[in-house]
């Protein structure tokens, strides 16, 4: 689904050029769940972004379903974006003017989807998600846990092909951590491909497969054993 | 889509009402002011384009050589002359340039109207007014016909049928012969129009310059030609004869006394457009460009103002909106898509803005059409259309900016948290906020001046004193008689207590005197106005005669050859010793030109308003020439018991002077005052658009320095921990608005200096511009910014530190 080869990203000043990625490959196939883990500063959240269409890099490839990305301009980009992507974030970014049904709607509006769908498919997605009685509310009544369901509700409204996740855990509490780690595992078990970013190794050990990143390079690669579920499934 | 976009703009309007709502208001005061303008505009330029003649009715008006002078009138046989050898003229009508006043009689009703039109009998012809009754054709060609106008017709013969019904006008009896719609505005909306206005013993006068003269060409005629031969009737027929005459060759007379130079002024623009001319030039008088001119400017400046205060606001506070716009970007909004979301919100204010506007408009209507002295409405397919326009252009203007700006915004940065200190717009911002500065400087600079001018005007020595005179019209029409009605009044009033001195001359106080003739001595030719006067007049006005004496009953001559002449004819004659020059006037009698003898020199005063100078006059007695033109008498009366004066003087007026008139009167220093009246209400109109605009301005002021300042929480939480104090962080904080406030003075003032420079050269009398309103206008504005940004800064400062330390 998503080939990267030797993808570069450098930053300038008047000063310095600093690298933030320098020749990444990366691979990811349909129905993985990935995990991108490193210190600050490591180039982690770049690649994302790269991969999210957010940002642009400086050399490379970067094939999404086959087609190169690199070099697309940004009106190419939008509309790749809103067909194929789910963000979700450390911080949710919920528009707080907007109540929960609006702001899983907005993809849609985007999408031009019709009225009448958008309803059924809000409807399931906040059925599945389980914050059905949350419709009617605005962000800022909920809780942090349930802020972010709904961010992963707006993420996978318009079902999109890959999910990608910045530290989704980050502002949350352990216990509204975990069930939103469940959430992303029960989405991977139903066949969706998750791309996240995190800091955490418990977070990460919930994913097949990790990277450690450093100074915008890949040096490590390891599978996952999900020896913790049944702890965690006891709780 | 839109539903979503809704919402959020209703969120927003929510949060911030007092902010959204001055906003607003801001726009409508903004849009109102154009609205005003834009009715005024349409009502001017609206005169006579409902004549379907209006492309081949001409004005003629002569400029005459010597003086310069432009009269609207025309003599009757050089129109006739035209009319009979220029094929391009289909006909010609004469017409008074004037309503006439006068008491209409029908049977026992007995009605005072005030616009009667005297005319040719061909008048429909150039107005065509759709008739309602009577006869279509030749209306006014049998002798002592009229026509009358729908309303005056009702008011006149109730439910009768007026055609054929005879009327009395003048003590003449006339049938009425047709009745007529008035179409409106033009320049003659006549109450009634009566023929046979030309006099048979002008018939062959050509220097009898008596008649208003209007031409129609047939379609098609090119209107130079039709001036080149015009030209041509009157150099044949005046100059090369007048020439001949003096036994000067042509060249020689023009020379010396100028040749009469032909305008025609199209009726389609004539209101407006039309050449300036001394006298009325139309009964509904014509059309105030230069008011016009300044009304539209004006209010387009406060417009600009509004816009750049709504751009400002717009792009300050779309900081609040970024996370929304980022998101949005996230989801798969295109620019394109967020750019209309923020022209509809932009769309949807100003139309809350226009209908604010139309109320403020509609609300203040009464109090703009008392000052333009009009009668607009808000209507007409032509107004709403313009105001859609100003709906298009004012979303364009207003909306577009902020809109691509906010679109801009980068998504990462937007939703990384690090935005809110970003410098963009910042630039763009100032510059407006200049701007703003400079506008306001304009106003406050411009109101000073105007309002010192008026002062300077109301306040000034005219050079005569009419405190406690007063001004009555006395309708005579028997000239022969005139005077000797006018010395028996004279006598009668003065018994009556409280009237202190009765006087009168033909002219009044700020339209100037009635007549004016020409003569040339020693080689120099001028032009006095006559002030045809009696005995005792120049000392009850306090007029100074500073060499000579005042003519006086004492001596013989001074009823007949006598006269004074004031100060700047004096200097224009270049008379050294003035007293005991005699003077060969352009009058004659049947022993050639008269001759007058100078016997004093009249202090120069101030007869017409201070927009003119003062002219060169000549003052005799009224028994000298026997014109008997004078209008009015003049009493002074005491304070005392002022009402039962009055009082008095109606009931012997009524009785002895003419019944059919009530008795009217008019202190002389009020009817002066009506020349600078224009003044007065361009000073009030330039107080109320500085108080406007300062509100505009300061609210604007006020918004961008929160907006800006509470974007700088952050610094000011830090410079706070490091030790700043709070005066130290107020200065840091204002400082760059005193900066922008002394910017845009300075780009104020050139405009202000120009403009008022050129408003001043309309006034002979007037002040210098001085460096005192700049001064003003500076130290105002500096005090208006300070406190406002004083205001702010001060509770910045009091914020508290640990919370916008932790924050981010």
């Amino acid at each position: 689904m998503i080939t990267i080869q030797n993808l570069t990203k450098v930053f300038r000043t008047e000063e310095i050029e600093t690298a933030a990625l320098s020749g990444i490959n990366l691979e990811i196939k349909k129905g993985d769940f990935l995990t991108i883990m490193g210190p600050s500063g490591c180039g982690k959240s770049t690649l994302l972004n790269i991969i999210g269409l957010l940002d642009s890099a400086n050399d490379g490839s970067y094939k999404l379903l086959d087609q190169e990305m690199i070099g697309l301009k940004e009106k190419g980009r939008a509309k790749v974006r809103k067909e194929n992507i789910g963000f979700i974030f450390q911080n949710f970014n919920l528009i707080d003017e907007l109540s929960v049904y609006d702001n899983i709607e907005l993809p849609l509006l985007y999408n031009n989807v019709k009225a009448s769908e958008r309803r059924q498919k809000i409807e399931a997605i906040a059925e599945k998600l389980n914050i059905s009685h949350r419709l009617r509310h605005f962000p800022q009544q909920l809780s942090g846990g349930q802020q972010q369901r709904v961010a992963v509700a707006r993420a996978l409204v318009n079902d999109p092909k890959i999910i990608l996740a910045d530290e989704p855990t980050g502002n949350l509490d352990s216990k509204n951590g975990n069930e939103v780690m469940e959430l992303l595992t029960d989405l991977h078990a139903k066949g969706a491909t998750i791309l996240m970013v995190t800091h955490s190794d418990y977070d990460a050990s919930f994913s097949q497969r990790t990277i450690h990143m450093k100074d915008g390079v890949i040096f490590s690669e390891k599978l996952n054993q999900r020896n913790v579920d049944v702890f965690m499934d006891a709780k | 889509m839109i539903f979503n976009w809704f919402k959020i703009f209703i969120y927003h309007l929510k949060q911030s009402k007092l902010f959204s709502f001055l906003n607003v208001l801001g726009l409508s005061i903004g849009i109102s002011g154009v609205i005003f303008a834009i009715l005024y505009w349409n009502n001017e330029h609206a005169y006579n384009q409902w004549n379907p003649e209006k492309e081949n009715v001409y004005q003629v008006l002569n400029k005459i050589g010597i003086t310069g002078d432009t009269w609207t009138t025309s003599s009757i046989p050089f129109g006739q002359t035209c009319a009979a050898t220029i094929p391009e003229i289909e006909q010609i009508c004469f017409v008074n340039d004037w309503y006439n006043e006068s008491v209409i009689k029908y049977q026992n009703k007995k009605l005072i109207d005030k616009k009667i039109t005297v005319t040719d009998n061909n008048f429909f012809d150039f107005y065509p007014f759709p008739i309602i009754k009577g006869a279509k054709k030749d209306i006014l060609k049998e002798k002592n016909s009229a026509a009358i106008s729908e309303e005056q017709a009702k008011l006149l013969f109730g439910e009768e049928d007026p055609i054929g019904k005879s009327i009395t006008y003048n003590d003449k009896p006339y049938t009425i012969k047709a009745v007529y719609h008035i179409i409106r505005p033009s320049s003659v909306e006549p109450n009634y129009v009566f023929g046979g206005i030309i006099r048979e013993n002008d018939a062959n006068q050509w220097g009898n310059f008596n008649y208003g003269l209007m031409i129609k060409t047939k379609k098609g005629a090119d209107i130079a030609t039709v001036l080149k031969k015009m030209h041509n009737v009157n150099f044949v027929n005046r100059t090369l004869k007048d020439a001949k005459a003096s036994g000067q060759t042509v060249e020689q007379y023009v020379k010396e006394n100028g040749e009469i130079q032909i305008i025609l002024d199209q009726l389609k623009t004539r209101y407006l457009y039309g050449t300036k001319s001394s006298g009325s030039a139309s009964p509904e008088g014509t059309g105030n460009l230069k008011l016009l001119y300044i009304m539209a400017g004006l209010s387009l400046l406060i417009l600009i103002l509004s816009l750049v205060n709504y751009i400002n606001l717009a792009t300050a506070s779309a900081i609040k909106r970024a996370k929304e716009v980022g998101v949005r970007k996230i989801v798969g909004a295109s620019k394109k898509q967020i750019i209309a979301q923020f022209i509809f919100e932009t769309a949807i204010i100003v139309t809350l803005a226009i209908l604010f506007a139309l109320a403020i408009v509609e609300l203040s209507l009464p109090f703009y059409n008392a000052f333009l002295k009009k009668n607009l409405t808000i209507n007409g397919a032509e107004f709403y259309l313009q105001l859609i326009l100003i709906f298009g252009l004012v979303i364009i203007l207003a909306g577009i900016f902020p809109a691509i700006y906010i679109s801009n915004f980068e998504t990462l940065k937007v939703l990384k948290g690090n935005f809110s200190r970003s410098k963009s717009g910042i630039w763009i911002r100032n510059s407006m906020l200049i701007f703003q500065f400079g506008i306001a400087a304009f106003f406050i600079i411009g109101a000073l001046i105007v309002n010192s001018q008026v002062d300077y005007m109301m306040n000034k020595d005219l050079g005569f004193n009419g405190d406690q005179v007063i001004r009555i019209p006395f309708n005579y029409q028997d000239y022969k008689t005139k005077g000797q009605k006018y010395e028996t009044t004279k006598q009668e009033i003065l018994k009556i207590p409280g009237v202190q001195q009765v006087s009168t001359f033909a002219g009044t106080f700020g339209n100037g005197t009635n007549s004016s003739s020409g003569f040339t001595h020693n080689g120099v030719f001028v032009q006095p106005r006559n002030v045809d006067m009696d005995f005792g007049f120049l000392d009850m006005m306090k007029i100074k005669v500073v060499e000579g004496r005042d003519l006086s009953p004492k001596f013989a001559s001074d009823t007949i050859d006598n006269w004074l002449i004031n100060e700047t004819l004096a200097k224009t004659l270049g008379l050294k010793n003035p007293i005991n020059t005699v003077i060969t006037s352009g009058w004659g009698n049947e022993k050639g030109n008269m001759k007058f003898k100078i016997v004093g020199i009249v202090k120069d005063f101030n007869i017409t308003g201070l927009q003119n100078k003062v002219p060169q006059m000549v003052f005799l007695n009224m028994k000298a020439l026997k014109w008997n033109n004078f209008q009015n008498v003049y009493a002074k009366v005491s304070p005392n018991n002022l009402t039962e004066t009055l009082e008095k003087l109606k009931l012997y007026w009524e009785k002895n002077v003419n019944p059919d008139y009530p008795f009217d009167y008019e202190f002389v220093n009020k009817g002066f005052a009506k020349t600078y009246a224009e003044q007065v209400k361009q000073k009030n109109l330039f107080f109320i658009l500085n108080l406007v605009v300062i509100v505009i301005a300061i609210f604007g002021l006020f918004a961008l320095a929160s907006f800006s300042m509470e974007r700088r929480l952050k610094e000011i939480a830090i410079r706070k921990t490091l030790g700043a104090e709070t005066d130290v962080l107020l200065k840091e904080l204002s400082k760059q608005y005193i900066v922008f406030c002394l910017i845009g003075f300075g780009i104020g003032i050139v405009p202000a200096y120009i403009l008022l420079q050129k408003w001043l050269e309309d006034f002979a009398f007037r002040i210098g511009i001085s460096s005192v309103p700049f001064g003003i206008a500076l130290i105002s504005l500096l005090f208006l910014t300070l406190i406002i940004v004083l205001t702010k800064a001060f509770q910045v400062t009091k914020i508290d530190v640990l919370k916008y330390l932790k924050y981010e």
